[in-house]
């Protein structure tokens, strides 16, 4: 037979399954963690925080314990008075400052100290040699004067009552403290601070946790018993107060303490929910059939329970975060946190409470930092609870 | 009921005991003594001291000198302070701390429950969107933060509350909000969570099918429910309360035993320190029993003793 009898008609007809591209366990929790809008967010900002955090102080001109002694209590924007061709501020302890006009502070002015005169409320300053008064008097009787400013700036015989204009703080953009430090540095460092005492306190806690947890839940019976038992009793008392009597056991706010300090109680809650976890797990048959075979015990607990249990145990994490940063910076602000000249969140919002009702913004920035930062775990960790555990979703 | 009630209270014992051997030992361990100071005292009358103290005995005996004393509820002297005993400290700081705890619970039970139930009523409406908007933030803003902002708008800014102290009725609305902002979110959180769940069951539509009015569906069958998650609340929103008023009532300057335990810590009162923490132990796992019980009246689900 010749070949010409037959003729290729063409691939033109196709029976093709149409299949999914298999997902694994990550793959759609990930799908269905993109799909939550609000725990993306929640990761972009916390993404922000690390590099802020991490790569901010690089770029930083100051460390965060440098003193620059003139000055203190800068705020992040600047109330210019303008005399003649050049721009001044007035903090409100009355530290004159020559300011450039776009805001960038050039120099603080040298009080005349012999010629303070007080009980008229004029303080003289002299720059380049000439006199700058400022008259103060009329804060003291505002509602009887009935103006509305309460000092006046005089200048080569000129007078100023009103800001000419506000300008950002360019040298420092969020302030200086009491002390002359810059504050986004000292927030930036803050956050190394804070972010890191969370992440190790949180994974050490997840360690002790699981392990403590799927032991107790595994072996069950008296072993069970006596485990959980201790659990109970340390968290028959609110665990914030064991981790501030081992600060003051500690004497001392050293980073290593108060980690150690936040790893030691918190992993019961954890234990707690991976027994939980590993009670309902061991009576499947996967666990039954790797018993069969001769798995030994902590291969089981290690290879087969936890891996089973790992969504709960990566929700309790996202979770944990946040309340070890809160639990850090509650122990900075009672005073048992971090030591000078370190700083982290809470000390920052401690320091500030002093001077709050004349410098709020030293608290603002600190205040903002812990609130976004939670706000954003509490986010992911919503988002991660939908996406690994759906059982769980509301 | 009495069997279960008699085997809490007995690791109720167990715990007082171990917390206060713990803190017990922890306090001893500190090197330097209550009466080291930058000027050293004569040895003659360091020996004195130490023996007014007791403080030459044996450590096991001290502790069970202490635990004797502590059964007739005497938590003994306070270091830092001369002549004052941590029990007259606790009275003193008593009285404020209990009317601010109290009146923080009482806003979280009768505004977060009712806040809760509206929004699962109203869910996905403008209300609900804002009532969890504001539960989220009460959440995630630490007291101290709420507390000091309280201060800077309200005392400072505005004067329309005192900026520290008890002395006026005003002077409480700061603390108090601050001092139940997060449980108050939790609980209306929480009554939300529940309540939906409720709604969606099949007696509720039995209920509504009976002709039952809706006031009563959701104001007696369902809410009967739906509170009993929030019950089981009250205990940590107990330790919440307690851990707060330590901020709460040093920002706003009250003499309560939370400023109190603070100010020992940072003086290092260590008798004071150990005694406050004894007494909140103790407080605390009274108030907790108090609640279990509560929720196995209110739940007939629930038997004594089968409760982890």
């Amino acid at each position: 037979m010749s070949d010409n009898k037959f003729q290729f008609t063409g691939n033109t007809y196709s029976d093709v399954e149409t299949a999914r591209p298999s997902l694994t366990y990550w793959q759609d929790a990930w799908r269905r963690l993109k799909k939550n809008k609000l725990s993306m967010a929640g990761l972009i900002v916390i993404f922000l925080i690390l590099l802020f955090g991490i790569v901010g102080p690089m770029f930083s001109p100051y460390s965060y314990s440098e003193q620059i002694n003139k000055y203190k209590n800068l705020p992040p924007s600047l109330s210019l008075y303008k005399l003649g061709d050049i721009y001044l501020y007035s903090s409100n302890d009355y530290n004159l400052f020559l300011v450039e006009g776009n805001g960038r502070v050039i120099d603080k002015i040298e009080l005349d100290r012999s010629r303070r005169d007080i009980p008229n409320k004029i303080y003289t300053y002299v720059l380049n040699g000439e006199d700058i008064k400022l008259n103060f008097s009329y804060k003291m009787l505002p509602a009887a004067q009935r103006l509305d400013y309460d000092f006046t700036l005089e200048y080569r015989g000129e007078i100023a009552t009103q800001p000419d204009r506000t300008r950002p703080n360019i040298l420092f953009p969020f302030g200086t403290d009491d002390l002359g430090r810059d504050l986004l540095t000292r927030v930036m460092y803050g956050a190394r601070i804070s972010l890191l005492v969370a992440f190790i306190a949180t994974v050490v806690n997840l360690f002790i946790g699981v392990i403590y947890g799927s032991i107790s839940g595994y072996e069950g019976g008296r072993v069970d018993d006596i485990m959980m038992r201790i659990v109970d009793i340390i968290n028959s008392v609110p665990l914030t107060l064991y981790v501030i009597l081992l600060m003051v056991w500690f004497r001392g706010g050293g980073l290593i303490n108060i980690i150690i300090a936040l790893s030691s109680v918190f992993w019961v809650n954890e234990a707690r929910l991976v027994r939980g976890q590993v009670l309902s797990l061991k009576e499947q048959e996967f666990v039954l059939a790797a018993r069969i075979i001769g798995v030994p015990k902590m291969k089981i607990i290690l290879r087969h329970l936890i891996p089973n249990a790992i969504g709960p145990i990566i929700v309790s994490m996202a979770m944990m975060i946040p309340s070890a940063i809160f639990t850090e910076s509650f122990l900075s602000f009672i005073g048992l946190g971090v030591s000078a000249p370190q700083s982290s969140w809470g000390t920052l919002a401690n320091n500030a409470l002093s001077g709050l009702t004349t410098y709020p913004y030293q608290l603002f920035f600190p205040a903002m930092a812990i609130a976004l930062t939670l706000l954003a775990f509490n986010f992911i960790g919503d988002g991660l609870r939908d996406a690994l555990d759906p059982r769980l979703r509301k | 009921m009495k069997k279960y009630l008699i085997s809490r209270v007995f690791s109720m014992l167990v715990t007082i005991i171990l917390i206060t051997a713990l803190t017990f030992a922890m306090m001893h361990s500190i090197p330097g003594g209550p009466f080291t100071r930058e000027k050293a005292i004569p040895d003659e009358i360091l020996r004195q001291l130490n023996a007014k103290y007791n403080l030459d005995d044996p450590l096991i005996i001290q502790y069970l000198d202490y635990m004797k004393r502590l059964i007739r509820f005497d938590l003994g002297p306070s270091f830092s302070k001369v002549g004052v005993s941590v029990n007259d400290i606790i009275v003193a700081g008593m009285p404020a701390s209990a009317r601010i705890g109290l009146l923080a619970s009482i806003v979280i039970i009768v505004l977060g429950i009712p806040l809760g139930i509206i929004s699962a009523l109203k869910q996905n409406k403008p209300i609900d969107y804002l009532v969890m908007f504001m539960a989220t933030l009460g959440i995630t803003i630490p007291s101290f933060v709420v507390a000091t902002l309280i201060i800077y708008f309200f005392a400072g800014k505005l004067g329309w509350l005192p900026s520290y102290g008890l002395a006026t009725p005003l002077g409480y609305v700061g603390p108090v909000i601050a001092l139940s902002g997060f449980s108050l979110s939790f609980v209306s959180r929480l009554t939300r969570s529940s309540m939906l769940e409720v709604m969606r069951q099949d007696y509720i539509r039995t209920a509504r099918a009976n002709g039952i009015r809706e006031l009563s569906v959701i104001g007696w069958h369902a809410m009967k429910n739906a509170l009993i998650p929030v019950v089981t609340y009250l205990g940590p929103m107990i330790a919440a309360i307690l851990t707060g008023s330590f901020v709460v009532e040093r920002i706003f300057a009250i003499p309560g035993i939370g400023r109190y335990f603070v100010d020992s810590v940072s003086n290092r009162d260590y008798t004071t320190i150990m005694g406050v923490t004894v007494f909140y132990a103790v407080f605390y796992m009274i108030m907790v029993l108090l609640v279990d019980i509560a929720y196995v009246l209110i739940d007939p689900r629930i038997k004594f003793g089968s409760e982890n």
